[in-house]
């Protein structure tokens, strides 16, 4: 007798991988793997028709905990691999996931020109504003005055790196904020992400319980934007200006760029052919 | 739009309040396992047991419940548009929990949430006006109060080494 749970065509469940998440008790990165799978399941999306690519830290962590296609790749170089894929295989779902080090330090360059492209892929960002996996070094995206790294004992000093401005200057066709605190609300804004067509960007603040346990008060931090998704880049980069990092919950911008999707001659195999469109 | 999308209205049909539980049961199961497996991963036996225990007392409610409901046609409701909003009131938020968190600790976050989820359908059976619904509601109900006496018993026989958080003799510390 089939059961009416089973009656739907996927489940969250189904989405993930028998293996075990070792990331702490209380990490934020639990809930965006639950958001992942919850969204993936709404969209009754099969498995073998996504994938999920990462490059080196906890949160890249994700594709080995999922039951569809993963790449865990060099650190920093998500993008690139995942950019390749969709390119490669247009029918995919791609989506790339890691944290701020991995995004925005070591990957920063790739980072640019993915918005740049806007290559139809769905990139979420667990930001926690520490480097968690090499025991709390401060990231690009750690406030100045944060002295809890015996590296950067009077803090860095240095203004934090902007994802949603950089992500928006560089041409993101699709940028939201959410918070790990609300699962249900970062599922959904996923979906989105996903249907959008481009390079959709989705900054999700996530704890590190461990070497920042003061964030876990993020979740009393956090406000639900109060105005809905701008078309406009001129207004959406306005309305980060007097942003404090803090609203969530909502889409900031959703833009009308077409993808990049190169169009592939047929070259019947001939790699004579190939070589000789690039003989100099 | 789906038909549980109107957060606010009364559930008057029984299929959509059999399409909640179902999703609340599934939640619980499925996230006090999540945090057994957690527990058990950073070698937090008596927690994980807790965590472990009312896992497989939430999974034999689904099991019941889907038996109950396997010939019907429940609606679709995504995720976001259950009547409760956010989370679903029996799973325990993930940032909740801590490695060190104590038994006591743990036993009250179930039972807050226990009550939770018991407070949700003695809401419904309050606000429908179909009989059906709040008959099955108040069930719903009284099953759930069931796990909060069994919670509250244990609270009660917790000792006060169960209120002490663990102690970590070899804590995370940041690079020297």
């Amino acid at each position: 007798m089939e059961s009416c749970a089973q009656k739907k065509k996927f489940l969250a469940k189904d989405y993930k991988s028998d293996l075990k998440p070792i990331w702490c008790p209380g990490c934020g990165d639990y809930t965006v793997l639950n958001a992942i799978t919850r969204a993936l399941a709404e969209m009754a999306l099969p498995p073998e028709e996504v994938a999920v690519v990462s490059g080196i830290g906890c949160s890249s962590r994700i594709p080995a905990y999922t039951s569809v296609y993963g790449f865990h790749g060099v650190h920093g170089r998500a993008l690139p691999v995942a950019t390749g894929l969709k390119l490669a295989r247009p029918d995919l779902t791609v989506l790339v996931t890691g944290g701020d080090g991995d995004g925005f330090s070591i990957g920063g360059n790739h980072f640019l020109h993915a918005c740049r492209r806007n290559v139809d892929l769905t990139y979420i960002v667990m930001d926690n504003q520490v480097y968690g996996m090499t025991k709390g070094q401060a990231s690009p995206t750690t406030a100045p005055d944060w002295e809890g790294s015996k590296l950067t004992p009077e803090g860095t000093g240095i203004n934090p790196f902007q994802p949603l401005v950089v992500g928006l200057a560089s041409g993101a066709n699709f940028i939201a904020r959410v918070s790990s605190s609300d699962p249900v609300n970062m599922a959904q804004i996923m979906v989105e992400a996903i249907r959008h067509p481009g390079f959709s960007l989705v900054q999700v603040l996530s704890p590190c319980v461990t070497f920042r346990p003061e964030q876990q008060e993020w979740r009393d931090i956090v406000r639900t934007a109060v105005v809905d998704y701008t078309d406009d880049a001129a207004r959406a980069a306005r309305r980060l200006m007097t942003d404090d990092g803090f609203n969530v919950g909502k889409v900031l911008y959703k833009g009308s760029r077409p993808p990049y999707r190169p169009e592939f001659e047929n070259t019947d195999g001939s790699i004579g052919e190939l070589e000789a469109r690039f003989a100099l | 739009m789906s038909e549980g999308s109107t957060q606010d209205q009364p559930i008057n049909s029984l299929g959509v309040l059999l399409a909640h539980a179902l999703a609340m049961e599934t939640d619980a199961a499925e996230r006090y396992g999540e945090l057994a497996d957690q527990m058990e991963m950073h070698r937090k036996a008596d927690v994980a047991g807790i965590f472990r225990r009312l896992a497989k007392a939430e999974q034999k409610h689904l099991d019941e419940l889907e038996e109950m409901c396997a010939e019907m046609d429940l609606p679709h409701i995504a995720p976001w548009d259950f009547k409760w909003g956010g989370e679903s009131p029996e799973a325990i938020a993930v940032d909740r929990v801590s490695y060190q968190m104590s038994v006591k600790g743990a036993v009250l976050l179930a039972l807050h949430h226990e009550k939770l989820a018991y407070g949700f359908y003695s809401h419904v059976a309050n606000q429908t006006s179909d009989g059906e619904v709040r008959r099955l509601a108040r069930q719903f109900a009284d099953e759930e109060l069931q796990h909060v006496a069994w919670l509250e018993e244990w609270r009660d026989k917790c000792g006060p080494d169960d209120e002490k958080p663990f102690d970590d003799p070899d804590p995370p510390l940041s690079q020297e």
